[in-house]
C-alpha cells in the first residue's frame, strides 16, 4: 500500500523560475466563420489537476480536443514537456483522453480494452499484462477482466475508461466530463478518489466539466471559460473568493450585486455609493479612479444578520424574508429590500430549523465586512 | 379494448402462411412421383435422381452461384468503400450528386439497366476490344453495378450509427489509421458486412432480367434455365433444385445468425 498521498502546497505559477509542462500559446480554432476557441494561452504545470470550466458550448471540449490531437488548432501553438507537438497526429502524441461516453470498444473483454493501447506499443506480452493486471488492481475492476463492456455498470465503465487511458503512462490525461454519467452519489466518492489517484500517479490531468461543484473540489487550478475566450484562471479559492468578473462571480456558486459608483477612497478601501442607498466601503486594491461603475458583489454565506443597525450604516440592508429554502445544514434566505433587488442569505442552522426566530414577513437587517466581499468593473 | 389472443393468433397464422405455404408446396412436390407438376402421384425421390444427371441445369446452377459469390464480394468492397466516403469525409464536393448516383440503380428498372450496360458493353468490345464476348465476366460486372448499391446503403446505415468516440479513442490509444480501421471499425460494421453480402448474393442469384441482357451464348444462368423451360412446362426437377435452394439459403442464414451470436456472447 501506498502511504497518504502528499498534500499539495506547492504552487508552481505563483514561481516565475517554474516551467510549464502543457503550454498553450494563443491557440484559436475557427469552425468557418465561428470561432470556438478564440486565442487562449495557458501554462499548465506537472502535477496539476487542472479544470476548465464552462458552460456548454463555451469550447471547452474542443480545446481539450486539440491538445488530444483530434481536432488541428487554426492557429497558435501547442507544447508538452518542452516539445511543439501542435502538428503531431493523436497516436504519436504522449497524451491519452478519457472519453464523456467512455468510449470502450464493445467487441473487447475488458482486459483486451486496457491492453490496447500497450498493444500499440508493441510491448511484449509479459509485460503487457502485468501492467494491465496492476492498472486493474489500482482501480479495484480486477474481477471484471474477462466482462464485455455492456455487462458492467456506469460506474464500472468509467473505471474501465480511466484504466484504459491510464495504462499507457501519458505525460497528460485528458478527461471529458469524466463523472458526468454517474449519479450523484457515486459522483462524490469518485472524485475524491479521482484525485487521490492523481496524486499517487504524478501525472498532469486536465479536465474538461460544467458542474462547478466538481471543478471546485478537485482542481488545483481552474480556468473559467466564455466564449471561446478564457476569463479567468485561478486557484478555486481564487475563483470563488476573488471573481474578476461578473461573469464568473455568477457563474460560481450564487452572489449578490449592488451597483454603485466609486466616492472615496481611503487607503485600501474605496467608498461606494448606490442602488441600496447607503454607502459601501470595500477593500479593494486595484486602482479606480472616482465615479467608475462598479458592483460589489457579496456571497450569501458572507452575509449576517446586523447587530447594530442604523439608517445610514455602512455596509447594512434591510429587507423582509420572501422564501426559505430549508436544505438541512444550511437554510437559504431569499429578502426582499424596499425598492431594491432580492438579496440572498445563507445561515448554517446551528438551532434546529423550530427553533429558530427568522421567519416569513420577518423584517432582517444584514451586514458584512469590507473584506468579505469583492468590487467588480465589470 | 381487451385483445382476443386468437384474433392475433389468427392473423399471424395467416401472414406465415401467406409467405410459406408456397415453399412447402414446392417442397412436397419435388418428391411427387407424377410427371405433372400439379398432380400428386404418390412419394418418390426420382427427380432429384434426374436432376443429378441434367448437366444443363447444373451447369446454369453452378454458374449462378459463382456469379453470386464473386459479385457479393466486390459488391461489399465497393460498397463499403462508397458508405465510407459518404459517413467519413464530411460535406465534400459532390456529395449530394455522388450519393443520388450510387443509390440510382435501387429504383431504376431492371430492363434499363440491363440495357444499357449490353449497349456498354458492345461497345467497349468494338472499341477497346474488351471484353471479348458476354458471359460471365458481363454478366457479374452488371450484377456488381446493382448490387454495389444496396450494400452500400445498409452498411452507410450501421457506419452512421456508431459512436465516432471509439475510432477516436483507439486513435488515442496509439492506433494508426489502418489499424483503427481494421481493428475497430471493421469488427463493428461486420454485422452489416455479412449481410449485405447475402443480400447481394440473393439478388445476383435470382436475377433474370439484366442477366439476360448481358448474357452471352453458353453463359446460362440458373434463373434463365428455369424460366425458358417453365414456358416449356414445368419439369419436377425444377421443384426439387428449388428445395436444395431453400435448404441450402437456410442453412446459410441459420449458420451466419449463430456466428453473429457466438461473436457478440464469446
Amino acid at each position: 500500500m501506498v502511504g497518504p498521498p502528499e498534500r499539495r502546497l506547492l504552487e508552481p505559477w505563483q514561481d516565475p523560475k517554474a516551467q510549464p509542462y502543457l503550454r498553450i500559446e494563443r491557440v484559436t480554432k475557427k469552425y468557418g466563420d465561428v470561432y470556438a476557441v478564440d486565442d487562449v494561452s495557458l501554462a499548465i504545470f506537472q502535477g496539476e489537476f487542472f479544470s476548465l470550466l464552462g458552460s456548454s458550448g463555451c469550447g471547452k471540449t474542443t480545446l481539450l480536443r486539440m491538445l488530444a490531437g483530434l481536432e488541428q488548432p487554426s492557429a497558435g501553438r501547442i507544447y508538452i514537456d518542452g516539445a511543439d507537438v501542435t502538428d503531431i497526429p493523436p497516436y504519436r502524441r504522449p497524451v491519452n483522453m478519457m472519453f464523456q461516453s467512455y468510449a470502450l470498444f464493445p467487441h473487447m473483454s475488458v482486459e483486451r480494452n486496457v491492453e490496447f493501447g500497450l498493444r500499440q506499443e508493441r510491448l511484449p506480452r509479459a509485460e503487457r499484462s502485468e501492467r494491465v493486471a496492476e492498472m486493474l488492481d489500482l482501480l479495484k475492476i480486477a474481477e471484471l477482466r474477462k466482462r464485455r463492456p455492456h455487462q458492467i455498470s456506469g460506474g464500472q465503465r468509467q473505471r474501465v475508461a480511466l484504466a484504459r487511458a491510464l495504462v499507457k503512462h501519458p505525460k497528460l490525461l485528458l478527461l471529458d466530463e469524466p463523472l458526468g454519467a454517474l449519479d450523484k452519489k457515486l459522483r462524490e466518492n469518485t472524485q475524491f478518489e479521482l484525485v487521490n489517484l492523481q496524486e499517487r500517479l504524478g501525472i498532469t490531468f486536465v479536465t474538461v466539466t460544467h458542474d462547478q461543484e466538481e471543478a471546485m473540489t478537485m482542481s488545483t487550478r481552474i480556468a473559467v471559460m466564455d466564449a471561446g475566450q478564457i476569463v479567468q484562471v485561478d486557484t478555486p479559492t481564487g475563483i470563488y473568493e476573488y471573481p474578476n468578473s461578473r461573469l464568473v462571480a455568477e457563474f460560481i456558486g450564487s452572489i449578490n450585486l449592488f451597483d454603485g459608483k466609486v466616492v472615496d477612497r481611503v487607503g485600501d478601501e474605496v467608498l461606494i455609493e448606490g442602488a441600496i442607498g447607503r454607502p459601501m466601503r470595500m477593500r479593494c486594491l486595484q486602482p479606480l479612479a472616482l465615479g467608475t461603475p462598479v458592483a460589489v458583489g457579496v456571497r450569501p454565506e458572507k452575509l449576517r444578520p446586523c447587530e447594530r443597525y442604523t439608517d445610514d450604516g455602512v455596509n447594512q440592508v434591510r429587507g423582509t424574508v420572501e422564501d426559505i429554502a430549508y436544505l438541512g445544514d444550511v437554510s437559504i434566505y431569499h429578502v426582499r429590500i424596499a425598492d431594491g433587488p432580492m438579496v440572498e442569505m445563507t445561515l448554517a442552522n446551528i438551532q434546529p430549523r423550530t427553533e429558530q426566530a427568522l421567519t416569513w414577513g420577518q423584517e432582517v437587517a444584514m451586514e458584512w465586512s469590507p473584506t468579505s466581499g469583492v468590487v467588480l468593473t465589470d | 379494448m381487451k385483445r382476443n389472443p386468437w384474433t392475433l393468433y389468427t392473423v399471424l397464422a395467416f401472414g406465415y402462411a401467406f409467405l410459406y405455404v408456397p415453399v412447402l408446396l414446392l417442397i412436397i412436390y419435388s418428391f411427387n412421383e407424377s410427371r405433372l407438376v400439379t398432380v400428386w402421384g404418390g412419394f418418390s425421390t426420382k427427380w432429384y435422381g434426374e436432376l443429378l444427371q441434367n448437366r444443363q441445369l447444373l451447369d446454369a446452377a453452378w454458374l449462378s452461384v459463382r456469379i453470386a459469390a464473386v459479385n457479393a464480394t466486390f459488391a461489399v468492397l465497393l460498397g463499403t468503400l462508397a458508405a465510407n466516403a459518404l459517413v467519413r469525409h464530411g460535406r465534400f464536393r459532390g456529395r449530394t450528386g455522388f450519393s443520388l448516383l450510387l443509390t440510382a440503380p435501387l429504383v431504376m428498372p431492371d430492363v434499363i439497366i440491363g440495357l444499357s450496360l449490353l449497349l456498354l458493353f458492345v461497345t467497349l468490345q468494338q472499341v477497346i476490344g474488351w471484353p471479348d464476348g458476354r458471359g460471365f465476366t458481363t454478366i457479374t460486372i452488371a450484377h456488381i453495378t446493382f448490387s454495389m448499391a444496396y450494400v452500400a446503403v445498409v452498411v452507410n446505415t450501421r457506419l452512421g450509427q456508431m459512436d465516432r468516440s471509439l475510432e477516436e479513442a483507439a486513435m488515442d490509444l496509439g492506433a494508426r489509421p489502418l489499424t483503427v480501421y481494421l481493428q475497430i471499425t471493421l469488427p463493428l460494421i461486420a454485422p452489416a458486412l455479412v449481410s449485405g453480402w447475402l443480400l447481394a448474393f440473393t439478388l445476383s442469384l435470382d436475377d433474370l432480367v439484366i442477366a439476360s441482357f448481358v448474357s452471352g451464348p453458353g453463359s446460362t444462368t440458373l434463373p434463365m434455365v428455369v424460366y425458358s423451360s417453365v414456358r416449356m412446362g414445368v419439369s419436377p426437377q425444377i421443384n426439387a433444385l428449388a428445395t436444395l435452394i431453400v435448404l441450402f439459403v437456410t442453412l446459410a442464414v441459420i449458420i451466419a445468425g449463430l456466428a453473429m451470436r457466438g461473436r457478440r456472447e464469446g
